[in-house]
């Protein structure tokens, strides 16, 4: 057994806690006295530091060879105090800024000072989410900053990997249904000593991976980052001096609290807000799944934050359900990595956010649920399945705060799931690869609480989204785009819409074998929502694709092709176009391998929508119509707009008739719509006789088992005995 | 100190403020000053004089009235009791079949409805819709937002609100 008390390290993060614990203030730091005494200075190192971040991370990211990391800039690099704390970070991938803390401190907690040990050169990787990542292709590497043989931090990067080596290809390994089929696992190990990465380790990346190349340069750009961070806070602290640095540092984590509670108080309301998500997952019929468990499974994610009079955010997910042998998992790090990025983007954009701002939270994840397994052979390798839906609605809860005050300008419907497609099997070369195609970084938003979402121009972790270059994407993967376009309709209706996804189509090209998956798609519910009257964008798309389709020979005659499956729900363009076998396929899309000539297309998610749809701009709308965001139909039976045609044929306002129209729709609602009383009395019956799918009965079943909460409110909703039980067994 | 006219704050409220400037209100320090004339805003909007003393949505105030404190639409009507869940006193029109889903989604997949049914809240007296719900059939119905009224007009804005017993 190890000797605690020689452990010197593992011993400072004990005070810290308890110090913090004592007097409520990051490591006992309760009067912010560096700044104070020379706040220019104060401000001035903080910004250093984050431009070493910021600077770091751009020449890594040179060095990857990932399309990923080049083009998308999944990866987020940070500077840490000894004990793991985050004082600085660059842009990029946010979330792992917190989820990299619990790497370090996990090591500490783990006695590492003594085996391993930790030394000035030590390189530690990490892709365990229950040490602390997302997911598994989420790959981070750390190296201590010793100055003069004393620790005095840490310098940490992370990288999403296009190819994690798991049962289905490429990062978010959508068939992983235990821990032991996710990929290639690094726990919190040594692989680099003298600032040189392991022969050994990258052998075995090399040989445990389907596209190594990604894997192996993104380590050497991690590291290449870390080392510059590392030389930076060297000689900075050298010019300030050691002791300056030791509190400099904290009073920065510090002031970041501060700063979260301070901002918590300026923006929004006290008080209980609650929403909720929910997520279908169906694998019924699809192969490869082992039947470990029920095929298909309904989420719920209900969600309450409490901002206490202090100005603390509490955010608790008690009554949504298990953990399940599926890849949608997540762990405490993944949660509080939620957490931080959504932090980060709302309320703490201005640059200087650290882990002071996640220190002003607490998040209650109960034990047992998807959001804190209590078996750590749970996999995790697609958990922003889940994660993304329940911090959209954290972002719809903030966003009511942000109306209630006032500030409605930084109000919005949150964020959506943006269905990642995985792909490996032979290249275009006639060689083995593996990739995720990272287009998805390029969603819609939800809706402002003053304008439209951003069209293709959001995801939830990555707040500088971009697509990437189509050529870039192509020289990696054996398909050749032949459309990209605007899926009309795809942002939830409102007084402002969402934003609008977009949708890719694919011939498969130079390969006999590929094979396509895709992750993070719920099935048959909508996985997101609206916000004051606003309606859910339309998540639960299902995807087409032809095989063996007659597409070279309808281009030889120069007959016109189908670029995108169209806006006919029941029969789309594909069919009507193409000779072969017609695919459709809801939820995550695994099948057997495509071959050339094959044409497969996917849909990325819009956002939900903000404010009554009859209250939206019918100018703004007949644009929308031209552009290709709204279908003329979708105006005039969602929106009651009409719309004519103006002497060149585009789409204008008719004014007079939509006020008409719109006054008609409301005597419908009046007309169609019965007292919510009476809607209770009458579905009080249902859920007295347990009228449930099979599916949403085991979700109540689920939920009542692990929340007594859950099963006491719901009872008392629906006027019910206490011995009620919905009828069936889990 | 950051601080915006009565009008600017009217124009972002309404959307109408154009983007560069909107841009740099979402760059800038907030203005401290911006609760009070947001709800001079709103209670220019609605006919009704009882004072705004919380919005709680797009078109939906806390009020303080000669009954206590009520949520109002913007129309008038109240929904009762401040602290009530004012969906209960709303009129529901809940789609629940593929054709009431397609109505809203007429060129995209819609959810189950087994799975998932769209509940809309409306206004009974104007038929304002104030919120949508996407809930599995048999979902309580939530109660979005219970303000610690009390707590932040006396501890936040240092402006208690006068005791109501």
């Amino acid at each position: 057994m190890l000797d605690k008390t020689a452990n010197p390290l593992q011993r400072r993060l004990l005070e810290s806690e308890r110090l913090m614990e004592e007097t409520g203030c990051y490591d006992g730091i309760t009067e912010l006295r560096l700044r104070r005494q020379d706040p220019l200075k104060f401000e001035t190192l903080h910004t250093k530091l984050r431009a070493y971040c910021v600077s770091a991370r751009e020449m890594a990211r040179r060095i990857s060879a990932s399309p990923g990391v080049r083009e998308v800039g999944e990866m987020v690099v940070a500077i840490y105090t000894p004990e793991g704390d985050a004082i600085a970070l660059s842009n990029g991938i946010m979330v792992h800024v917190h989820t990299m803390s619990r790497f370090i401190k996990w090591m500490i907690r783990n006695g590492y000072e003594q085996n391993p040990c930790i030394r000035d050169g030590d390189i530690f990787a990490n892709n365990d989410a229950f040490i602390g990542t997302v997911q598994v292709p989420d790959v981070m590497d750390v190296v201590p900053i010793f100055h003069e043989g004393t620790l005095v931090g840490w310098a940490g990067a992370v990288c999403h990997e296009l190819e994690a080596g798991g049962i289905t290809p490429g990062g978010d390994v959508c068939l992983a249904q235990e821990r032991f089929t996710e990929g290639l696992f690094v726990c919190a190990e040594k692989i680099g000593e003298n600032d040189e990465i392991r022969r050994d380790y990258v052998i075995r990346c090399e040989r445990n991976l389907r596209m190594p190349i990604y894997w192996v340069l993104d380590e050497k750009a991690k590291v290449a980052a870390c080392i510059d961070m590392r030389e930076s806070v060297k000689q900075l602290i050298d010019e300030v001096g050691l002791e300056y640095w030791q509190r400099l540092s904290k009073e920065f984590i510090e002031e970041g609290r501060r700063a979260q509670l301070a901002r918590t108080r300026q923006l929004t309301v006290p008080g209980v807000y609650r929403g909720h998500t929910f997520y279908g997952h169906v694998t019924e019929g699809k192969p490869g799944f082992q039947p470990l468990a029920d095929p298909n499974w309904l989420y719920n994610i209900p969600i309450e934050m409490e901002i206490t009079s202090e100005g603390k955010i509490r955010l608790d997910f008690d009554g949504t359900q298990p953990w399940g042998y599926h890849s949608m998992n997540c762990t405490p790090a993944g949660m509080d990595g939620g957490m931080f990025v959504t932090l980060t983007q709302h309320m703490n954009f201005e640059g200087l956010v650290n882990d002071g701002a996640w220190m002003a939270t607490e998040i209650n994840i109960p034990h047992g649920t998807w959001t804190n397994p209590d078996n750590e052979m749970a996999a995790t390798a697609t958990s922003w399945a889940l994660l993304l839906p329940a911090y959209g609605v954290f972002q719809r809860l903030l966003s009511r705060g942000f109306i209630a005050r006032g500030f409605v300008e930084e109000a919005f419907v949150g964020q959506v799931n943006s269905p990642m497609i995985e792909m490996g099997g032979t290249s275009q070369y006639g060689t083995g690869f593996g990739m995720a195609h990272f287009e998805c970084a390029a969603a819609g938003s939800g809706a402002l609480a003053i304008k439209d979402g951003l069209d293709t121009a959001y995801v939830g972790w990555n707040p500088e989204s971009d697509m990437g270059n189509i050529e870039i994407w192509e020289q990696n993967m054996p398909m050749v785009y032949i459309g990209r376009s605007i899926v009309p309709n795809s942002g939830g209706a409102g007084k402002y819409r969402g934003g609008c996804a977009f949708i890719s189509t694919w011939l498969i090209n130079k390969t006999d074998h590929l094979r396509l998956v895709t992750s993070e798609h719920s099935s048959r519910v909508f996985d997101n929502g609206g916000l004051c009257g606003g309606y859910p964008a339309p998540t639960c798309e299902k995807h087409h694709a032809v095989r063996n389709s007659d597409i070279h020979e309808r281009a030889e005659r120069r007959e016109p092709l189908a670029h995108a499956p169209g806006t006919d729900p029941l029969l789309s363009d594909f069919e009507r176009t193409y000779k072969g076998e017609q695919v459709w396929e809801e939820g995550p899309y695994i099948t057997r391998p495509h071959k050339a000539g094959d044409i497969f297309s996917h849909a990325y998610n819009g956002g939900g929508g903000f404010g009554d749809v009859l209250e939206r701009d019918p100018i703004k709308t007949a644009r929308d119509v031209e552009n290709g965001f709204l279908t003329r139909e979708a105006a005039e039976k969602v929106f009651g707009i009409i719309l004519k045609e103006d002497a060149e044929g585009c789409p204008q306002a008719d004014i007079d008739a939509t006020v008409a129209r719109r006054a008609e729709l409301r005597k419908k609602r009046l007309k169609q719509a019965v007292p919510v009383s009476e809607w209770i009395a009458r579905e009080k019956r249902r859920v007295e006789a347990s009228d449930f799918a099979p599916e949403v009965a085991k979700m109540y079943r689920s939920a009542m088992k692990l929340s007594p909460r859950f099963s006491r409110e719901f009872k008392e909703f629906w006027g019910l005995a206490s011995d009620f039980a919905i009828a069936g067994e889990n | 100190m950051t601080e915006y006219s009565k009008e600017v704050i009217n124009d972002l409220v309404n959307g109408a403020l154009p983007w560069p400037q909107t841009r740099r209100i979402m760059s800038a320090y907030k203005d401290d000053d911006r609760f009070f004339k947001y709800l001079a805003v709103l209670q220019d909007r609605v006919a009704w004089s009882d004072p705004i003393l919380l919005p709680v949505g797009d078109r939906l105030f806390i009020c303080d009235s000669a009954e206590g404190r009520l949520t109002r639409c913007e129309c008038g009507y109240s929904f009762g009791d401040y602290r009530r869940n004012w969906k209960l006193k709303a009129v529901i029109n809940v789609r629940d079949t593929e054709e009431s889903l397609r109505e809203i989604y007429p060129n995209s997949d819609i959810p189950d409805p087994k799975w998932m049914e769209i509940r809309e809240f409306f206004c009974p007296e104007c038929a304002h819709l104030h919120e949508v719900e996407a809930a599995a059939p048999g979902y309580p119905i939530v109660h979005d937002f219970e303000p610690d009224l009390e707590g932040f007009y006396r501890d936040w804005l240092g402006k208690p609100l006068k005791d109501l017993s």
